[in-house]
């Protein structure tokens, strides 16, 4: 018993001297991107202004609930004054909850139109494509079009992520917005009934190709990028969504000033440098290969341009961003059996 | 005679209200959830019905599953001699270090396994050490005495009187791995690739907590806690009715020696044992730090060291973070959950059937932080103490350290529960006469005996607490932890980080345990 004694009070001691408190930030960052090339961007943003920043990441697919409904969980007593998405609809749909406030940067004119918001709450920046990726080895055609997916040559030998979640819930809310509500939920019982199969998440669908399982997949392009980037024989093409303003479906980073942000000034700061075509061109370097949005930013060989590679798919962000929570708990009953 | 409740009553009260504080508080504005009447119609709607069958049924088979390969890895390291016996009793932990996701992972790049038995059997395997460990713990204080008699009347008598001994334990294991295998549905979301897909109840769960609305989440999280409540009630029924009574002091019963062949059995059972629970999945996810595609240049140990590297030297913060938060919900689990159990036992231990009641109630009430969604408690803690005037306590270390030994207490409680039933209160009773205090009553002579269980269950706490992900992203000062980042990092695909993380994670909490273990061991004592 001395001894148990002993080792709990020697603990203690040790638990208490490692229990001391941070100093308080000047500016705290709630954040989705991924942890890594995030990092090195809030660092590089440390060191230039002299601020330190607290930041707080999201795993929002693996699985749990994610920054969003923090943010609206703290909407009594805001602690963060930047959300940084990398996704658009959640963005707006904070907006429409009253949690974001107008902030207009110094380049937010050279943002196309579509994304970013026309009452400055939020700003588009580095987007993924939605893309097909296939496997190089096989010798068998991978599916150009949305539709295609389904028609039995294809469907049998390739996957994509239940539309539960991040942007492949997005995309489906797309669908749903642009062909309506019952043509999106039968799309996914046609996919059943041919056989397609639904993989966890975008990486998850990804690793399937990666392997080997599939032939190909639907993802995204920083998933895409990674298989390549990881050395698997595997390729990408821009899947196209028939349909008015028919093209590839582009899903921007998203950033905006938090209503009631206890540091308004440095996050206004931090939104100003973050959308900068410097900013962006560090993100279309680093291996996620996110695709510059602002006019000016450089991309390196590999990164699609939209425009020049690829037509841009246009959609009503507002519409999606609305009708989101409605189609998630409508796939959700169709899938989740 | 005095009584005891008498000089127990500051100390139970105190400890009640810091379980109030870490536990129930921030439960309560989930609670008007449950009586929602939407809470009702979860409960008819047949497609939901369907979901919790299916959970049932998947979560009953892992649970059972992890308590036939947990018990019979702990019967053999414990009471079989054979070569290497110390050394796998050792590993027996590690599966608990890692998320069930990535032992998934590796179970699918192993034998790729897809459909519901693959998540049943993954979910078996990542529970399997808390039926082992606890049955490990129960085994090693059979009285010698008891089990010599039972030899004396035939094996089969004396193998019955061992299960009678690791039973109630392992009951309680099996019912952690029950309720933990019925609140993950990442596993089975993992293993739901082709038609028909099988998904499970807390996939619902998880969609309602997407709501604006807290409570939905709460309401649609009802079912998994009454399916949990049930389950706790008949396990403390039949473990009462398995009651096997241990005292300390008196010597262990010696391994048993069985003859060369039966070495060889015993040797070859349990290192294939020890080979699905740990070798193959800690093997793939090695291999794992360093696969890459077959156009990479670069060599497998070129991935895999990068793969380390970046661990040290991206994550070693966060790894800090996670093991300072865990050790102080450890440390307060450690110092209260003693009184928590004790007032359970007490309950159990009246004659008034009122008091007995009350005491079931309160065992209810204490479960239910471990029950509900961890969102639950996440969001709970922030609407309830994110205020201006609580901002000190809110960004100090101690909000995550008492948060997570609200949500794992009730582990350490029902451990403690189980390890103090077999103390004989003649024990208690008699310090009670001799007029000892109550702390010195309930530690030299109830706790005392069981001071192996006690470590135990706070070690169950720190371990779980590393691996929680769902508080850490919803209170503030717990997102820099080693679990948001390998999620985080899981989610984009770096897989040979996840790999290289999950490692360096397992070896930095199993090397104190088998150090200690062998420390133990060289000084001839029984492990913790």
């Amino acid at each position: 018993m001395a001894s148990i004694g002993s080792a709990v009070l020697r603990s203690g001691i040790l638990a208490l001297s490692l229990a001391a408190c941070a100093p308080a930030p000047d500016l705290v960052v709630y954040c989705s991107l991924d942890q890594e090339f995030a990092e090195v961007l809030i660092a590089a943003f440390e060191r230039e202004s002299g601020l330190r920043v607290n930041a707080q990441f999201d795993v929002e697919r693996n699985k749990t609930v994610g920054m969003v409904q923090r943010l609206i969980a703290e909407r009594a007593h805001p602690r963060a004054d930047v959300f940084w998405n990398n996704e658009i609809a959640q963005t707006i749909r904070l907006k429409n909850l009253g949690l974001t406030s107008a902030f207009s940067p110094p380049t937010a004119a050279a943002i196309p139109a579509e994304f970013r918001d026309a009452e400055s709450h939020w700003h588009g920046f580095a987007a993924r494509a939605r893309v097909i990726l296939y496997r190089t080895d096989r010798n068998q055609p991978a599916p150009t079009t949305f539709d295609q997916m389904l028609e039995p040559a294809f469907a049998e030998r390739g996957g994509l992520a239940k539309p539960l979640t991040g942007t492949t819930l997005t995309h489906f809310t797309v669908l749903g917005t642009m062909r309506g509500r019952d043509a999106a939920l039968d799309w996914i019982r046609r996919a059943e009934s041919a056989g397609l199969r639904w993989g966890s998440g975008n990486a998850d669908v990804m690793r399937n190709v990666a392997r080997g399982d599939f032939d190909w997949c639907m993802t995204d392009t920083d998933d895409a990028a990674k298989a390549i980037q990881d050395g698997h024989p595997v390729a990408i093409h821009y899947l196209q969504q028939e349909g008015p303003g028919s093209g590839t479906l582009l899903i921007p980073n998203t950033v905006c000033v938090l209503e009631g942000a206890p540091h308004r000034a440095a996050a206004e700061r931090f939104v100003s440098w973050l959308l900068r075509p410097e900013t962006e061109a560090m993100l279309a370097a680093a291996s996620s290969r996110q695709i510059p949005l602002l006019a000016g930013a450089e991309a390196p060989a590999g990164v699609g341009i939209p425009g020049r590679d690829f037509t841009t798919l246009k959609v009503d962000w507002n519409a999606v961003a609305a009708a989101l929570e409605t189609r998630e708990q409508e796939f959700r009953a169709l899938l989740v059996q | 005679m005095r009584s005891w409740s008498s000089s127990a009553t500051p100390w139970q009260v105190a400890a009640w209200l810091l379980f109030a504080l870490a536990a129930w508080l921030p439960l309560a504005p989930l609670l008007r959830g449950f009586v929602d009447p939407e809470a009702l119609a979860f409960l008819t709607d047949p497609r939901r019905l369907g979901l919790l069958g299916r959970t049932l049924w998947m979560s009953g088979a892992a649970a059972a599953l992890s308590v036939v390969l947990g018990a019979t890895y702990a019967v053999l390291c414990v009471r079989v001699r054979f070569p290497g016996a110390r050394l796998l009793e050792s590993l027996l932990p590690l599966p608990l270090f890692l998320p069930p996701l990535l032992l998934a992972q590796a179970w699918f790049g192993l034998a790729e396994l897809r459909g519901p038995w693959a998540a049943v059997f993954t979910l078996g395997v990542a529970a399997a050490p808390l039926p082992g460990l606890l049955a490990a713990r129960s085994l090693r204080k059979q009285r010698a005495s008891a089990h010599e008699a039972a030899l004396l009347l035939g094996p089969w008598f004396a193998a019955r009187e061992m299960l009678r001994t690791a039973m109630p334990a392992a009951l309680l294991g099996g019912l952690l791995a029950f309720v933990i295998a019925a609140s993950d549905f990442a596993v089975p979301d993992y293993f739901a690739v082709q038609q028909p897909l099988f998904h499970v109840y807390a996939m619902e769960v998880f969609g309602h907590s997407r709501s604006a609305s807290y409570a939905a989440g709460a309401a649609a999280a009802l079912p998994l806690v009454m399916l949990g409540l049930i389950g706790l009630g008949l396990a403390l029924r039949l473990q009462r009715g398995m009651r096997a009574a241990e005292v300390g002091g008196g010597r262990a019963p010696k391994a048993f020696h069985p003859r060369p062949f039966g070495t060889s059995v015993a040797t070859f059972v349990a290192f294939a044992l020890a080979t699905l629970l740990v070798f193959l999945p800690l093997g793939r996810l090695i291999w794992e730090t360093g696969n890459t595609g077959p156009l990479d240049p670069r060599s497998w140990a070129q991935v895999s060291a990068d793969a380390f590297g970046q661990v040290f030297e991206r994550a070693r913060g966060d790894f800090l973070s996670s093991l300072r938060f865990s050790a102080l919900a450890a440390l307060i689990v450690l110092v209260a959950s003693p009184f928590w159990a004790h007032l359970l036992l007490r309950s159990e231990q009246t004659g008034s059937r009122a008091r007995r009641i009350a005491g079931r109630v309160l065992g209810a009430a204490v479960a239910l932080p471990l029950l509900v969604p961890a969102v639950a408690l996440g969001f709970g803690a922030i609407l309830t103490l994110d205020k201006p005037w609580l901002r000190f306590f809110y960004d100090s270390p101690w909000l995550p350290a008492m948060l997570l030994a609200g949500r794992y207490g009730p582990i350490a409680i029902f451990l403690l529960l189980e390890r103090l039933r077999a103390v004989p209160d003649a024990q208690e009773e008699s310090a009670l006469i001799g007029g000892a205090s109550y702390p010195a009553r309930l530690f030299r002579y109830r706790l005392g005996p069981q001071a192996g269980g006690w470590v135990l269950a706070a070690s169950l706490v720190f371990i779980f607490s590393m691996r929680e992900l769902d508080l850490n992203i919803l209170v503030s000062p717990m997102n820099a932890s080693a679990s948001v980042r390998y999620y985080n990092a899981l989610h984009f695909a770096r897989d040979n980080f996840v790999a290289a993380c999950s490692l360096v994670l397992c070896v930095v909490l199993w090397l104190p345990m088998a150090l200690a273990s062998s420390w133990s061991s060289l000084r001839g004592r029984t492990p913790a």
